[in-house]
C-alpha cells in the first residue's frame, strides 16, 4: 500500500515536469517566430489626424451603476443591465427607454441583445443567464414571459448570443463558460480550463468559423472550439484579472483589457502578444475594450472614468475621452461603426460619435 | 484513503495539463512579420469603410447635430 502512494507520487512529480518543460518549449517555439514588433510593421503606415469625439447622447435612468450594456443590429437600440436589478432597452437616439425589466437580483452584470433584435438576455447574481421576448403590447408584462436558459453554480459575468437567437455562450465567476440552446435550456457544451472566475468572452466573426475567446481571473485569455469543448490557444502574459476581451474585426487576432492597467493585442496565427497599449500615466484597470470597424482604433474604458483611443497598429494613444463621473464598466462600438456607447458607476450610458 | 482520491485526481489534472499544453506547443504558427502584415493589411483596406476614419458628415450621423441654416 505504501509503496503504491509513492509509485503515484513519482508519476505526478513526472507528469509536472513534463509540463514545466512543455511551457519552456511553447515559449521557445513563440520566441522563434518573433522576428519584428507590430509598430516597427506599421511605421510604413500613416499617423492618424485629431480626432474630435464628443458625448452625443447621455442616457439617464438607472438607479445604480451600469454594469453592462450592448447594441441591437438595427444599430439604434441599446440594452443595459445595472446593481439596481434593471434591464433598459434605450432608443439611443431619441434617448427614450422602451422597455424596462426588474431582475430578481441585484448586480446584472451582462445583458446581450438578440440577432433578431426580439429578445434581450440577462443575468448576475442569481447565477443564470434568462431570455426575455421583447413586445410592444403595453399590457404584457414583459418579466412573464421571462425564460431561464443557463445555470451556473455562481455569478453570470458575460452572456452573447451566437449567430442566431437559438444558442447562448455563458461565462460564470464559476470559471467555466457554457454554450446552451435558449429554447430547451439544454447545455450543449462546457469549457473548463480557467483556474478562476471568467470574466468576459467574445465570439469570432462568423466568417472565421466556430470559436470563442474567454478572459479571466486567472490573468489567462483561451481561445475555444465551440463544437469540441476544447481550449485551442492560451495567452498568459496580462499581471492581474482580464476584464474585457474583444475580436479583431478580421478575427486573426483579439484585444484585452485587464486591472493591471494595460489592453494588449494576441495575434492567433502567430500564437503570441504582438502589442501592448500602455502609459506611465495610466494606472488604473481597463474595464472594457471595442475596436472600430477597420480594427485601427480601440477604444477602452478604464476605472480611472476616462476612455483611452489606441491606434492599435503604432501602439500609441491618439486620443482621451472625460465625461463619466466614475468608473467605466462597458463600452461597445455600434454595428455600423459611427458610435460607440459607454456605461458607467456613474449610472448614465453615453454614446460618443 | 481520501490521500490516494487526492492523488488520483491530481494526477487526471496533470495529465490533462500535460496533453493540453502538447496540443498547444505543437500548433501551426505564423511569424509576427507575416502576422503583422496582414493585420495592417485588413486596416488599411477596411479604412474608408470606418466612420471613425472618415469622418460622417453632420447631415447623416445621426448623432450628430444638424447644423442649422443661417438666413443671410
Amino acid at each position: 500500500m505504501a509503496t503504491d502512494g509513492l509509485h503515484e507520487n513519482q508519476t505526478l512529480a513526472s507528469l509536472k515536469s513534463e509540463a514545466e518543460s512543455l511551457k519552456g518549449k511553447l515559449e521557445e517555439e513563440r520566441a522563434k517566430l518573433h522576428d519584428v514588433e507590430l509598430h516597427q510593421v506599421a511605421e510604413r503606415v500613416e499617423a492618424l489626424g485629431q480626432f474630435v469625439m464628443k458625448t452625443r447622447r447621455t442616457l439617464k435612468g438607472h438607479g445604480n451603476k451600469v454594469l453592462c450594456m450592448d447594441w441591437c443590429k438595427d444599430k439604434r437600440r441599446i440594452v443595459s443591465s445595472s446593481q439596481d436589478g434593471k434591464v433598459i432597452v434605450w432608443d439611443s437616439f431619441t434617448t427614450n427607454k422602451e422597455h424596462a425589466v426588474t431582475m430578481p437580483c441585484t448586480w446584472v452584470m451582462a445583458c446581450a441583445y438578440a440577432p433578431s433584435g426580439c429578445a434581450i438576455a440577462c443575468g448576475g447574481l442569481d447565477n443564470k443567464c434568462s431570455v426575455y421576448p421583447l413586445t410592444f403590447d403595453k399590457n404584457e408584462n414583459m418579466a412573464a414571459k421571462k425564460k431561464s436558459v443557463a445555470m451556473h453554480t455562481n455569478y453570470l459575468s458575460a452572456c452573447s448570443f451566437t449567430n442566431s437567437d437559438m444558442q447562448i455562450l455563458t461565462a460564470s465567476g464559476d470559471g467555466t463558460c457554457a454554450l446552451w440552446d435558449v429554447e430547451s435550456g439544454q447545455l450543449l457544451q462546457s469549457f473548463h480550463g480557467h483556474g478562476a472566475d471568467v470574466l468576459c468572452l467574445d465570439l469570432a466573426p462568423s466568417e472565421t468559423g466556430n470559436t470563442f475567446v474567454s478572459g479571466g481571473c486567472d490573468k489567462k485569455a483561451m481561445v475555444w472550439d465551440m463544437r469540441s469543448g476544447q481550449c485551442v490557444q492560451a495567452f498568459e502574459t496580462h499581471e492581474s484579472d482580464i476584464n474585457s476581451v474583444r475580436y479583431y474585426p478580421s478575427g486573426d487576432a483579439f484585444a484585452s483589457g485587464s486591472d493591471d492597467a494595460t489592453c494588449r493585442l494576441y495575434d492567433l496565427r502567430a500564437d503570441r502578444e504582438v502589442a501592448v497599449y500602455s502609459k506611465d500615466s495610466i494606472i488604473f484597470g481597463a474595464s472594457s475594450v471595442d475596436f472600430s470597424l477597420s480594427g485601427r482604433l480601440l477604444f477602452a474604458g478604464y476605472n480611472d472614468y476616462t476612455i483611452n483611443v489606441w491606434d492599435v497598429l503604432k501602439g500609441s494613444r491618439v486620443s482621451i475621452l472625460f465625461g463619466h463621473e466614475n468608473r467605466v464598466s462597458t463600452l461597445r462600438v455600434s454595428p455600423d461603426g459611427t458610435a460607440f456607447c459607454s456605461g458607467s458607476w456613474d449610472h448614465t450610458l453615453r454614446v460618443w460619435a | 484513503m481520501s490521500g490516494k482520491v487526492a492523488i488520483g485526481s491530481d494526477i487526471g489534472q496533470a495529465r490533462r495539463a500535460v496533453e493540453q499544453l502538447r496540443m498547444e506547443a505543437g500548433i501551426e504558427r505564423v511569424k509576427v512579420s507575416k502576422a503583422a502584415s496582414d493585420l495592417l493589411q485588413f486596416c488599411m483596406e477596411q479604412a474608408k469603410s470606418d466612420p471613425f476614419l472618415v469622418g460622417i458628415p453632420a447631415a447623416t450621423n445621426p448623432f450628430k447635430e444638424k447644423k442649422p441654416c443661417t438666413i443671410l
